[in-house]
């Protein structure tokens, strides 16, 4: 019997840190020994960029609008040990659809089964965080990936870009779409950033995967165009990355999350606000504040 | 969730643009989208409309930016850009004309920017974004006429007492439009006026050019061609008025006056005009007298199909020919201020006839109106059902009259088993027409 491969969607806001944790988890699964496939579903198409030393790859929408006919291994390129790197790209700022062409892109690939004939473990694809249309949706639709999780940071603009996305897979769950693995918390320092999230996630019934603290060493790693995992494999970051990819190969079940609504999501901000608040003009003590 | 409209007597906003488009002398349609939607409305139109195919680049032979999945991804621009230049190139006409499909609206295609770059250039390039999500082949009209009206037509200052333009008659949707137009033209002739149709017999796209200069634009419809209106008037500043779709002489007495008084005509001019076509009018139908009486000629109708028809068919039903069109089915989309407008032509009949007046969209309602209208025999010996009855609508109502065993006439959109060129049902000599093909239901049997 063939070997089911894992395909996983990481979505999150913008400017997150989606593409460089997303590069790092295909990083430390191709170390673990995996077969991996990192799938770019950004029209800015930098997402394979720390895999690639620095370097862009051409899109399977570059190569589209050049040929008529596009054969999946015109758009493969192997990255650091081996990765599968694709970008799909996308239509230039304000014309045509970029949501068409994610449709495109996936679509082309799974049509010509590349990822059977290239016998992967692992299809990790990184797309843009605010799923503005269904073409966005494409990869936790039924037949792509099966497992979503979601990068978000304290911050209360990229936990509302988390629930979006968590009202998304709700609406695909009756489906057959992906469900949610968990959120991996990004730019966790602050000891209130921890509960922050701790508290979204219980009330929206999901867990943390990872809480991944904010390092140089990830900033010196790609001004070198490299991943973490590749350019400090022994760092502790690179230990908290291998230890995320551990859990997502443990990780079998996926649930339906419960997103909150947008007034319950507002009221529950502004209660996180006040405390915060509470907290900068010290009415809380400073030792509670960490290492703020 | 949104109404389902099942069977709706129109197509999209694209489809009434082509049929606009193509029935204006000299004018090339260039479609901006994909492949299908030519191909689809020129079957729907052609078929539908009588059997008007379409001249030279209408029909089956659009030019179209056929936009596949590349364009749509990286915007279709350049593609309508490449079209446009070879159309000029190889297809023979004095205006090219831009329409756009759905999927190059949803992605947001700016087709004026591109028709933009050919300003200047010998011929003229107009662009409508004939969104179909937004509306049916009447909007479509509408954005055509509207476009015209602001890009095409030259500004006129100084304007002409004896010219005026005409339109509300939709073409294909109104499937005698051509003949309709003609005999509305001579009619206003008749009364001392020269008369741009854009659509009819012998106009030419310099009339259309020069028709700012008209001082009166006259809409004969109280559903369609309004909006249009009101750009004409803010643009050019002519004033328009809207009058009902004559037929007969009753319908078409009505709108001679309505159309002399807006105009200033001397009311002695105007009656006597009317009394002149009555003279030619009325003996036709005296002819018939006799046997209309001796073998009871008269009919109940129901009438189903557009406003424009609707209410010309029933007048003159009623109070040309002495029949009963005690009921009435709109089928268009209409909103609430349409409906008031459309209401209204419905009155003051000769005959003192009160129709029942349903606005329903389906097809399959008008069976339900006909039995609530005339209840069916329940086992009385006496009953007022609806025999003999005659439907007056489109090829849908076959069904309907098969199911009441009542003749159907079909003469609003869609038309597809009648071949129509030049007929005409507008007018004294229209009403006669239309008096010869609902009596010869009556007598088709023998």
């Amino acid at each position: 019997m063939a070997k089911k491969i894992k395909q996983i969607a990481i979505y999150g806001k913008g400017g997150i840190g989606k593409s460089t944790t997303t590069s790092n988890i295909s990083a430390a699964l191709s170390v673990a020994g995996y077969k991996v496939m990192q799938f770019g579903c950004d029209p800015k198409s930098d997402s394979t960029n720390t895999l690639r030393g620095g370097e862009y790859i051409p899109t399977v929408l570059d190569t589209l609008r050049d040929k008529q006919i596009v054969r999946a291994h015109d758009v493969i390129f192997e990255g650091f040990n081996g990765i599968y790197c694709v970008e799909a790209g996308g239509p230039a700022p304000g014309v045509g659809c970029a949501g068409r062409g994610i449709i495109t892109s996936v679509s082309l690939l799974k049509q010509q089964k590349v990822f059977e004939e290239l016998d992967l473990d692992y299809v990790i694809y990184d797309v843009l965080g605010d799923v503005v249309c269904g073409g966005f949706a494409v990869p936790v639709r039924e037949g792509i990936a099966e497992h979503v999780f979601t990068v978000t940071s304290a911050d209360f603009m990229a936990i509302y870009a988390a629930n979006n996305l968590f009202k998304g897979i709700h609406k695909y769950s009756t489906e057959g779409g992906a469900l949610l693995g968990g959120v991996i918390a990004n730019s966790i320092n602050a000891p209130y950033a921890k509960d922050i999230v701790d508290d979204f996630v219980a009330r929206t019934h999901t867990q943390v995967m990872e809480y991944v603290p904010r390092s140089v060493s990830v900033t010196q790693a790609e001004l070198q165009g490299k991943t973490t995992i590749e350019a400090d494999p022994d760092s502790n970051q690179a230990k908290v990355y291998k230890s995320l990819a551990q859990k997502i190969i443990n990780h079998t079940e996926s649930k339906v999350p419960a997103p909150m609504e947008t007034s319950e999501l507002r009221q529950w901000a502004a209660e996180w606000g006040k405390q915060l608040v509470a907290l900068e003009s010290g009415l809380i003590a400073p030792a509670a504040a960490g290492n703020l | 969730m949104s109404k389902v409209i099942e069977r709706p007597r129109y197509v999209c906003a694209l489809g009434g643009a082509i049929g606009t488009i193509q029935s204006l002398p000299r004018a090339i349609p260039i479609l901006h989208s994909s492949s299908g939607c030519g191909g689809n409305l020129a079957g729907a139109l052609s078929g539908a409309s009588g059997y008007n195919g379409g001249n030279y680049c209408g029909g089956q032979a659009l030019p179209s930016s056929n936009v596949s999945e590349r364009d749509i991804v990286f915007g279709g621009e350049g593609r309508l850009q490449e079209q446009i230049e070879n159309t000029l190139k190889v297809m023979d006409g004095d205006l090219y004309f831009v329409v756009t499909g759905c999927m190059v609206e949803m992605i947001g295609d700016n087709v004026h920017a591109v028709t933009k770059r050919f300003k200047g250039e010998k011929l003229p390039v107009l662009a409508a974004e004939t969104v179909s999500f937004k509306g049916n082949s009447y909007y479509g009209y509408e954005l055509v006429l509207e476009t015209l009206f602001r890009d095409f037509v030259e500004p006129a200052p100084v304007k002409d007492a004896g010219t005026v333009n005409l339109w509300g008659v939709v073409p294909m949707q109104d499937v005698f439009w051509k003949g309709n137009l003609g005999v509305l033209k001579s009619l206003l002739k008749k009364l001392g006026y020269e008369t741009n149709t854009f659509f009819g017999q012998g106009e030419t796209l310099e009339n259309l050019k020069n028709s700012g200069k008209a001082s009166l634009n006259i809409v004969v419809s109280d559903a369609y061609g309004i909006e249009a209106a009101k750009v004409f008037e803010e643009v050019h500043g002519v004033p328009y008025i809207t009058v009902p779709l004559p037929i007969g002489d009753h319908g078409t007495s009505r709108f001679l006056r309505t159309v002399g008084k807006a105009l200033g005509v001397d009311e002695i001019k105007v009656e006597k005009l009317i009394q002149e076509e009555r003279k030619a009018y009325y003996p036709y139908l005296e002819r018939l007298a006799d046997v209309y009486n001796d073998l009871d000629f008269q009919r109940y109708a129901t009438v189903v199909g557009d406003p424009n028809y609707t209410q010309a068919v029933t007048r003159f039903l009623s109070d040309d020919i002495g029949w009963l069109p005690e009921l009435v089915v709109i089928t268009d989309i209409l909103g609430e201020e349409q409906k008031e407008r459309v209401l209204a032509s419905f009155g003051e009949y000769e005959s003192g006839l009160r129709p029942e007046i349903v606005f329903d969209e389906d097809a399959s309602s008008v069976v339900g109106y006909i039995n609530r209208h005339w209840p069916q025999n329940q086992g009385q010996k006496y009953h007022k059902g609806f025999a003999p009855g005659v439907i007056i609508g489109s090829v849908m109502e076959r069904d309907t009259a098969e199911q009441f065993k009542v003749p159907l006439l079909p003469v609003t959109y869609p038309i597809s088993n009648r071949v129509v060129l030049n007929r005409a049902y507008v007018g004294y000599s229209g009403g006669l027409t239309l008096a010869e093909d609902v009596l010869s239901l009556v007598v088709a049997h023998r």
